[in-house]
């Protein structure tokens, strides 16, 4: 029955994967990269990763796609859609390179050699019980915590043993934040500078004499912009 | 359960996700489209590292969810590289006006 689940879930979510990357049109693209994200969303909760399920949900579908989306919004392309998909001779050389790469792949899976006292990969069929009958070895104890009460068991290692990358992974977060708004700001500011520079003349110009275009004409251009 | 999910299912289903983003990465030629592919790619490796936390035995001293905290931190790179992302595709757009990969040919002006 789990088997079953999996099947379903992974064939969907390599069908969406394929749509992401084949789709004609990007709209569409973006909405399959939804579909593939909530996938990979059951395949944590699948993985009793329910936690990071959410986040998943919260963070790509939420956030990430919803940028995507704008991006792609704000880039559309004058002369359609068609030009998304290059050339066909571009088409085989990275058909041939993604089925190399799987191939690669699907080898070492099938032929992982595993560190002194584990069992291969290919071996382990079935995850370790986390049953509370099931022999109370501590490691049981510690996945069983782990698994039942993830958020929890999250923020304590966040903030014991990974706080490090956690305030890197904050720092990174807020020089992405002023990055972006950096980039986004300058091309904005720059091609109509003069416009900006113009602005606040008028507005200060307004109030003493509300007709006076020249005076305010004048004074944005001999007044430097900032 | 002894009908569980075998590991090398997660595996495989990593691997073909991945390679499908690596096609996508090269095949197309819009930024965005190509920005797309690589979240494919990040998440078949969060599928990966999540996978091998439920299903091995930890090192002793790595914590009771090192792969979690991995997958963690991985979807928080990629918020940022996305956000980075598109703020530059946006600059470029703004100097080409197109946001084809293609057509990028220089970094100055």
């Amino acid at each position: 029955m789990v088997q079953f689940l999996f099947l379903v879930i992974a064939a969907l979510g390599l069908l969406t994967a394929l749509g992401t990357v084949l789709a004609r049109n990007l709209v569409h693209a973006a909405l399959f990269l939804v579909a593939f994200f909530f996938t990979i969303a059951c395949q944590f909760v699948l993985l009793e990763a329910e936690f990071l399920a959410a986040l998943q949900v919260l963070v790509y579908i939420g956030a990430v796609a919803i940028i995507l989306m704008f991006g792609i919004m704000l880039t559309r392309n004058i002369q359609g859609d068609d030009t998304t998909i290059v050339s066909a001779a571009w088409k085989i050389p990275a058909l041939a390179a993604g089925l190399f790469v799987f191939g690669i792949l699907v080898f070492g899976i099938n032929n992982a050699v595993a560190p002194a006292g584990h069992s291969p990969w290919s071996e382990s069929n079935m995850r370790p019980s986390i049953a509370t009958d099931a022999g109370s070895s501590k490691a049981t104890a510690v996945r069983r915590e782990a698994v039942n009460n993830m958020a929890r068991t999250v923020g304590n290692e966040l903030m014991t043993r990974y706080v490090v990358g956690f305030e890197v992974a904050g720092l990174l977060l807020t020089v992405a934040l002023v990055g972006a708004i950096a980039l986004a700001h300058r091309e904005e500011a720059e091609p109509d500078a003069r416009s900006r520079g113009e602005q606040p003349a008028r507005r200060a110009s307004a109030s003493p004499q509300p007709q006076a275009a020249g005076p305010s004409l004048v004074s944005s251009g001999t007044s430097p912009p900032r | 359960m002894a009908s569980d999910i075998p590991l090398n299912w997660f595996l495989y289903f990593a691997a073909a996700s991945f390679s499908i983003g690596l096609v996508g990465v090269l095949v197309r030629r819009n930024a965005i489209a190509v920005l797309m592919a690589i979240e494919i790619m990040l998440n078949a490796a969060n599928v990966n590292l999540v996978a091998f936390w439920r299903y091995r035995n930890a090192p002793p001293g790595a914590g009771p969810l090192p792969g979690v905290i991995l997958a963690l931190f991985v979807i928080t790179v990629a918020a940022a590289e996305v956000a980075v992302g598109i703020g530059m595709i946006l600059l470029c757009y703004r100097r080409w006006r197109a946001a084809d990969v293609d057509r990028y040919d220089s970094m100055s002006g």
